[in-house]
């Protein structure tokens, strides 16, 4: 660094390092990691079958926020008003949702859901989609878990994905596919109560995209979720659903994110950076303009890092980092800054 | 037994508004080459050699006060740089500017100023209007007006500010209702030495 000198180059390779880490954290608002307590919008779902917001606080908070979606889809348009003849008007809201869960999530050709060891595809599913600023990047597989309580004569159930017992998970134009299996992480890791090869899937995990579907002729035969799904009928399906989830009192997710960091090594030598243009440093008008304020900083002077700016060739600044504390520099101290950039 | 003093420090950084600007346009602008250290929160008034204490605790209020967070504002942070000069120095760089406080009027003639450093004869200077209703800022290059994409380096997002990489400007007044001022900062590119003037367009009966 030449004398005269406010900027000092930054070396590519020894100054400056990229790392890109995978950050996870709590997938619901304010970071939580689970939910106990799930709330509707009292003027949402009444007369749609399509799907429910789900929030984390009652209506009367303000401060609520959606946390996920949920709803029922139907391959041909149960519980909701509409028929393929046209002699109902309607929407066919279920239908529509399957159609499109199966154009985003399965591979061109192939209109309905199987999931793994069941030998004829779904017709319907329950789903829960996850809220885009909750989940950011993506959901941490392995990391959530959903209790349902099961309505009269069925069975509660604790619903996990299969992620720790596969290696190499299935990649369809969705992404990631999992397996959702009963089971519990409640001990730290995942305890799978019933493998997708012993018992059948109970749906799919769609990690990258934050979706979780779940078979509903499964879940209707084990008696844990008994919902009333006519043709041509507006049967409030998610409304149960709904209620399933909020007895069920529990929903743990993690979200994960990708974060690429850049490093830069700023290294004041002793040589460097001892000398400031602050208006307090040296008198700054009259015949003394100039000359320092401190007759002590004459032939020793100090100064203070409380910033450290980045900047392009052209001299703009880029981004900017400051000290929690102001350090001392002099010509007998050395001062090395890491300065983290996220993006 | 103690402790030794880890010299090495990290702190997280965050991006300007230009450092947002030039990133989401994806083009390669986005390129940091270099940086600067400066002390824009410091009094060195509280540099104290009367401590009781003695000599280490000279500085020991500046040591001890916490810092405002960041400011994204680029305008608004990296203000006073810390510069290197030979240890002999006993006297700071100066900037001087042909011109103090200035009034404009529109019609009149361009007002030129003049930038020039005590320390480095071949300094280049920014000049930066931050209230582009006020007045043109035109570069100059040995008398002459000059645009080249060197000279004129940016124009904010806002329109608010106008900078100017040469030794000279000259301002050209707006034609304005109402008087209005703006604040001239004139910043050395290799010194950082800095100085601001106010710069007022005075009312026009024919606007």
């Amino acid at each position: 660094m030449a004398i005269n000198e406010t900027f000092k180059t930054l070396e590519p390779n020894i100054d400056t390092v990229s790392d890109r880490t995978t950050v996870s954290s709590g997938l619901f608002s304010a970071g939580a990691g689970s939910l106990t307590a799930f709330y509707s919008s009292s003027n949402q779902g009444a007369s749609s079958a399509s799907y429910l917001n789900v929030y984390d606080k009652a209506q009367t908070e303000s401060t609520r926020e959606v946390q996920f979606a949920i709803g029922y889809a139907s391959y041909g348009g149960s519980g909701s008003i509409g028929n393929t003849t046209k002699t109902t008007a309607g929407n066919r809201e279920t239908a529509g949702m399957y159609r499109q869960f199966a154009n985003v999530l399965l591979p061109p050709g192939t209109d309905k859901f199987q999931f793994t060891n069941f030998a004829s595809a779904s017709e319907d599913f329950y789903f829960v989609v996850m809220n885009r600023a909750r989940m950011r990047e993506k959901m941490d597989p392995g990391n959530w878990e959903l209790r349902i309580a099961a309505q009269a004569g069925g069975k509660d159930m604790k619903f996990i994905d299969d992620s720790g017992a596969t290696t190499t998970p299935t990649v369809n134009q969705a992404g990631r596919v999992f397996n959702v299996v009963s089971g519990s992480i409640s001990s730290g890791t995942a305890d799978v109560k019933r493998t997708a090869a012993a018992g059948g899937a109970l749906g799919n995990f769609y990690p990258d995209l934050g979706i979780i579907i779940l078979d509903a002729a499964h879940l209707q035969v084990t008696g844990s979720i008994t919902t009333t799904r006519s043709p041509n009928t507006f049967d409030n399906t998610n409304a149960q659903w709904f209620k399933a989830i909020s007895t069920g009192s529990y929903f743990a997710a993690r979200r994960e994110e990708e974060i690429t960091s850049t490093m830069y090594f700023c290294r004041a030598t002793n040589q460097e950076f001892n000398f400031s243009n602050n208006p307090t440093f040296a008198t700054k008008s009259g015949d003394t303009e100039g000359v320092f304020t401190q007759t002590t900083f004459e032939g020793d002077p100090k100064t203070y890092i409380s910033q450290v700016g980045l900047y392009n060739d052209t001299n703009e600044l880029l981004a900017v980092a400051k000290l929690s504390k102001p350090v001392l520099k002099s010509f007998s101290r050395e001062a090395v800054i890491k300065v983290k950039l996220d993006f | 037994m103690g402790f030794l003093d880890n010299t090495s420090i990290t702190v997280d950084a965050i991006l300007t508004k230009k450092g947002r600007e030039l990133l989401a346009r994806g083009d390669g602008s986005f390129n940091i080459t270099k940086f600067a250290l400066a002390d824009d929160e410091v009094d060195y008034n509280l540099w104290d050699t009367a401590h009781p204490n003695g000599s280490n605790y000279y500085g020991a209020v500046i040591e001890n006060m916490p810092i405002l967070e960041a400011f994204t504002d680029q305008n608004q942070v990296m203000r006073y740089k810390l510069i290197t000069l030979s240890k002999t120095t006993n006297r700071m760089p100066i900037l001087n500017l042909s011109l103090q406080n200035t009034d404009l009027t529109y019609g009149g003639a361009e007002v030129p100023i003049i930038a020039a450093s005590t320390d480095s004869g071949d300094e280049t200077f920014t000049f930066e209007l931050n209230d582009t209703d006020v007045s043109y800022l035109v570069g100059y290059e040995n008398g002459a007006e000059k645009w080249s994409s060197t000279l004129q380096q940016t124009q904010d997002d806002e329109k608010t500010a106008a900078v100017v990489t040469t030794g000279e400007v000259r301002l050209r007044a707006k034609q304005l209702r109402t008087a209005k001022s703006a604040r001239l900062t004139v910043t050395g590119n290799q010194t950082g030495v800095t100085k601001s003037i106010t710069v007022t367009t005075l009312a026009d009966p024919n606007a």
